[in-house]
């Protein structure tokens, strides 16, 4: 009996452990193999040890036949970390607003006012992008409505950096919106009055008082952005137009028209380790600050 | 370890795959089947028949290749079913022991993406190049100049697809470098080609290709020819380039990848396709050309209401490539788009 009862955080765990094992841990494995193995003639691999996926990141054969450093892949992951991040960062811009006005609604407006920032994750993904598609596109609202004042006449918003921000944005925000809003909700108003109490101005209450107190739905917002950010293949190449490639499609292309899965797996798991670097600092970070918090409480 | 990967695939597949008999399951290029053939089919034989698209030959390929697919019928373009053979990821069903075999127009038989004609019947064929809107675009299309060294108004408006293998397959036929070159020198004139190309390139995708050129967000976009067709006779202002450079031909071919579960369903799907009568239907729905014996006056898409079905300028199928050749053409894309 004591011993079932010791064993039960094993076994009622059981589930969860299956769930991870076989739908997480088994397939990055099997990626992390294929990354080591020698490619195919065609696409495919065969299980011979090979380093050759991770040095191709690197060094590649130039058009004059000869081993070369080849940035180009380190400048496709250099802009996707770029993007993941400015995508981020215009989130937080939008959504601290958001879900502060949404935190200061009445109960029932508060959560009719979650049920619309949830709504959009009812459509399809590729059907939002498309939505944009349209909006953007030539003759579509946005540039027949700046044609009524006057401003560029006939363009279309398709096909630049910019439009792949836009879409990137607008599907992230409610993974941004929704961990702020819960931290902002549990804030305790009267310490904003005690900061004022004690003559600090509007920006000091923000910067000492809100953003330390919401800074876990900050950063876990920040995280559930900027990581699919990371690996988005849609929006680049149907808002931006597929001119500059990005680690998702870089990845794609590997397992496709580049018969280079081995190489293409490779890619996936520096894209994966630089995640796991980033996940491990903030945990860290997080770690340290819970532990100074105890250590002054 | 191959097989392990192959098995824990199949084990996570198998309580999803259809195994019933009386199905079929096709994985054949998005929209390419006619509905109501297949619901004659389904009709007729009894059979439930699921449909599932792709878009380029890479993506059936890959899913082959990633282990059983769970699929009856597939149709790879010629230089892919080449590929497939040679990896041996579909079945020899004596194709040529089959009625359809007799009913193969003989100009597609036994070529050498299958000699013995053992593991395919030829379903459609046609060719890969630019079409236009021609509300946007009413010059000439004689040439495959206009849109690699594009000018106004073409320069900006041109998109191409997000695949290297039928685009770089064009740029060779204007540079005359051959298919499947292994010359770095060569390949480095197509680089150059396509790089001084894309600042009038708006976009790189193969989705959505209708809608971008009919809304003339594009006024030209790398395309096939029966989908121009298509579209052109149910009213959108399009034309089809038959530039003297050439055009890149295809022709796509039913196989039975290994494992298939419906093999029956599969010979029987094969055979339907290929009766005269069948085949025509589909060539009006498809419209792409059939290498199928057809019901002559039944051939909605003639000569002279289809031309572009019926290219007066030099065809180039595209070839098997070599990993060396191949290798080139991937480095031409991807230096094109890093």
């Amino acid at each position: 009996m004591r011993r079932l009862t010791h064993n039960l955080p094993f076994w009622g765990l059981l589930p969860a452990w299956l769930l991870m094992g076989f739908a997480l841990i088994l397939p990055i494995l099997i990626i992390a193999a294929v990354s080591l193995a020698t490619r195919g003639s065609h696409g495919g691999f065969s299980w011979d040890f090979n380093l050759s996926g991770y040095s191709q990141i690197l060094f590649n054969e130039g058009w004059s036949g000869e081993l070369e450093f080849t940035p180009q892949y380190l400048l496709i992951i250099g802009r996707t970390y770029l993007l993941a991040g400015l995508t981020t960062l215009i989130c937080l811009v939008f959504a601290l607003p958001v879900a502060w006005y949404i935190s200061r609604q009445s109960p029932g407006m508060r959560a009719l006012l979650v049920y619309l920032v949830t709504l959009p994750f009812w459509v399809s993904m590729i059907l939002r992008v498309y939505a944009w598609m349209i909006i953007l596109g030539k003759d579509g609202p946005l540039p027949r409505f700046l044609e009524n004042f006057g401003l560029a006449p006939g363009t279309s918003f398709m096909f630049n950096d910019g439009a792949t921000l836009v879409a990137m944005v607008y599907t992230c925000m409610p993974l941004m919106v929704l961990p702020i809003y819960a931290s902002i909700e549990k804030l305790d108003l009267t310490l904003i009055e005690a900061s004022h109490d004690l003559h600090g101005n509007r920006l000091t209450t923000f910067r000492r008082v809100i953003l330390p107190l919401t800074a876990p739905g900050i950063i876990s917002g920040a995280i559930l952005v900027f990581v699919p950010s990371l690996g988005a293949v849609l929006e680049p190449v149907l808002m931006g137009g597929g001119k500059q490639m990005m680690m998702g499609s870089l990845i794609q292309l590997q397992f496709g028209g580049g018969r280079n899965w081995p190489f293409g797996a490779a890619i996936a798991m520096v894209l994966m380790g630089l995640v796991m670097l980033l996940l491990i600092f903030t945990a860290l970070r997080a770690a340290r600050r819970q532990a100074g918090m105890e250590a002054t409480a | 370890m191959k097989n392990l990967f192959t098995a824990s695939v199949l084990a996570l597949c198998a309580a999803t795959a259809a195994k019933a008999e009386g199905q079929l399951n096709l994985y054949v290029w998005a929209e390419s089947f006619s509905p109501e053939l297949i619901e004659k089919f389904s009709k007729e034989h009894d059979v439930k028949v699921n449909v599932d698209g792709y878009t380029s030959n890479e993506d059936l390929l890959t899913k082959l290749q990633a282990g059983s697919s769970g699929y009856d019928i597939s149709t790879p373009s010629q230089h892919f079913l080449r590929i497939m053979i040679d990896e041996g990821l579909i079945q020899n069903y004596e194709a040529s022991k089959l009625k359809a075999y007799e009913l193969i127009d003989p100009r597609w038989k036994n070529q050498w993406w299958d000699e013995t004609q053992s593991y395919s019947i030829p379903v459609a064929y046609g060719t890969a190049g630019f079409a236009v809107n021609t509300n946007e675009y009413t010059g000439p299309l004689d040439s495959l100049s206009y849109f690699f060294e594009p000018e106004a108004p073409l320069a900006g408006k041109i998109a191409m697809l997000s695949y290297p293998d039928e685009v770089v397959g064009a740029a060779q036929l204007y540079l005359g470098v051959p298919f499947c070159s292994e010359d770095s020198d060569e390949m480095k004139k197509v680089y150059d080609l396509l790089a001084a190309q894309k600042p009038s390139v708006a976009a790189y995708s193969s989705d959505n290709i209708a809608s971008r050129l009919a809304s003339g967000e594009v006024a030209a976009h790398f395309w096939w020819d029966g989908e121009e067709l298509k579209a052109r006779v149910n009213g959108a202002p399009f034309a089809y380039a038959l530039p003297k450079e050439g055009l890149v031909g295809w022709i796509d071919s039913m196989v039975i990848p290994n494992g298939a579960p419906n093999y029956e369903n599969a010979i029987k799907f094969i055979e339907f396709m290929s009766e005269p009568e069948n085949a025509t239907e589909q060539m009006n729905y498809y419209a792409h050309s059939s290498p199928m014996t057809l019901v002559a006056d039944k051939v909605v898409y003639t000569r002279e209401k289809a031309p572009e079905l019926y290219p007066e300028v030099p065809v180039e199928f595209s070839r098997t490539c070599s990993p060396a050749a191949q290798d080139l053409v991937n480095r031409v894309w991807t230096q094109l788009l890093q």
